[in-house]
């Protein structure tokens, strides 16, 4: 377990809807009830949070949910418990995931590796999990490509990454360093915000 | 392209209210004492910090993330380098600081859209 995220999203946990349940949460709905629509089979997804996300899953299915901080997923428990469906919440580390290789049909990631320290072991243990054709779905914030916004987030990561996520990850290129294939990028917000669409090759 | 009104309220909103505000600020912190390539450093830097905190603080909550603090910190980082050269050259009122700053809020709103539009109009599929 990584004690030094796990204390930064500790200390985030209590003031986390207070920050996001309003603005962030308006603003991505409509694309991460989108992304969400795709759910179907044994379910992974990260990182649970507060729950704010619970509320654009589909009806009905079985998802079994980890966040790295236990104070996140105790503040999610009553969304856990208003979903209509069936959603197993835990303390879980991606980068120490205990599940055997070809556990999951599919993988949800929402704003999650932004923060994960070591993002392509990270996503190489999610490749591991998920089933051969098993889908990554993942709705996250990246780095720029074009400037002045790339130079912005490089300067910006440094203090953002003391009290919550990184503003410059090149998430898009981890997922193909991990080994999937990538399907469909759509860009939400510049090419900062954004929903990728990725699988393990079904013949490996 | 963000059409509802509440939010291109609030990109309106952040984008004017910090450029003013950093412009302002500017013209109390520069005067022609300062060498003109450090006042526009420093005045970059201002700029920057100010937008970045108040922009989590104030705006952040109500109108997105990525959304605010990517443009107010532009605004931020343009009106702290403009505001503190003209300061540093010529000392500027109070009044014209406002008025750099909120104009350069407005045209980074601007300019921000269309590259967003732009950048999210077609889906990427391989």
């Amino acid at each position: 377990m990584d004690n030094k995220t796990q204390r930064k999203w500790n200390r985030v946990a209590k003031n986390f809807d207070f920050m996001t349940g309003i603005g962030p949460d308006k603003r991505w709905g409509t694309a991460k009830q989108a992304l969400f629509s795709h759910m179907q089979g044994n379910i992974l997804f990260l990182a649970l949070g507060t729950g704010l996300d619970i509320d654009f899953f589909p009806k009905n299915q079985t998802i079994t949910a980890i966040d790295i901080s236990p104070k996140m997923v105790a503040l999610a428990q009553p969304r856990v418990a208003a979903y209509e469906g069936e959603i197993e919440a835990k303390v879980m580390d991606v980068h120490d995931l205990p599940y055997s290789p070809n556990t999951f049909d599919q993988v949800y990631t929402s704003c999650t590796f932004c923060s994960v320290p070591k993002p392509v072991e990270g996503l190489q243990k999610l490749y591991e999990v998920l089933k051969p054709g098993g889908g990554l779905y993942m709705f996250e914030h990246t780095g720029s490509h074009y400037f002045p916004f790339n130079m912005m987030m490089h300067l910006m990561t440094p203090i953002s990454s003391q009290v919550g996520p990184s503003m410059n990850r090149a998430t898009t290129e981890n997922v193909r360093r991990a080994g999937f294939q990538i399907t469909k990028v759509i860009h939400h917000y510049l090419d900062v915000v954004k929903s990728i669409h990725a699988e393990v090759p079904s013949n490996i | 392209m963000e059409k509802r009104p509440y939010f291109i309220f609030g990109d309106l909103l952040s984008n004017v209210f910090l450029g003013s505000l950093i412009g302002l600020i500017c013209t109390w912190v520069f005067d022609p004492g300062w060498g003109m390539f450090s006042a526009m450093f420093i005045g970059m830097l201002l700029g920057m910090g100010i937008s970045l905190v108040l922009g989590v603080l104030l705006f952040f909550r109500y109108f997105g993330a990525m959304e605010v603090m990517i443009p107010t910190m532009l605004t931020g980082m343009l009106v702290g380098m403009f505001v503190a050269m003209g300061s540093s050259m010529a000392s500027l009122s109070a009044t014209t600081g406002v008025k750099i700053g909120a104009l350069t809020g407005l045209i980074v709103m601007i300019v921000t859209y269309a590259t967003n539009h732009l950048l999210t109009k077609d889906i990427q599929e391989f």
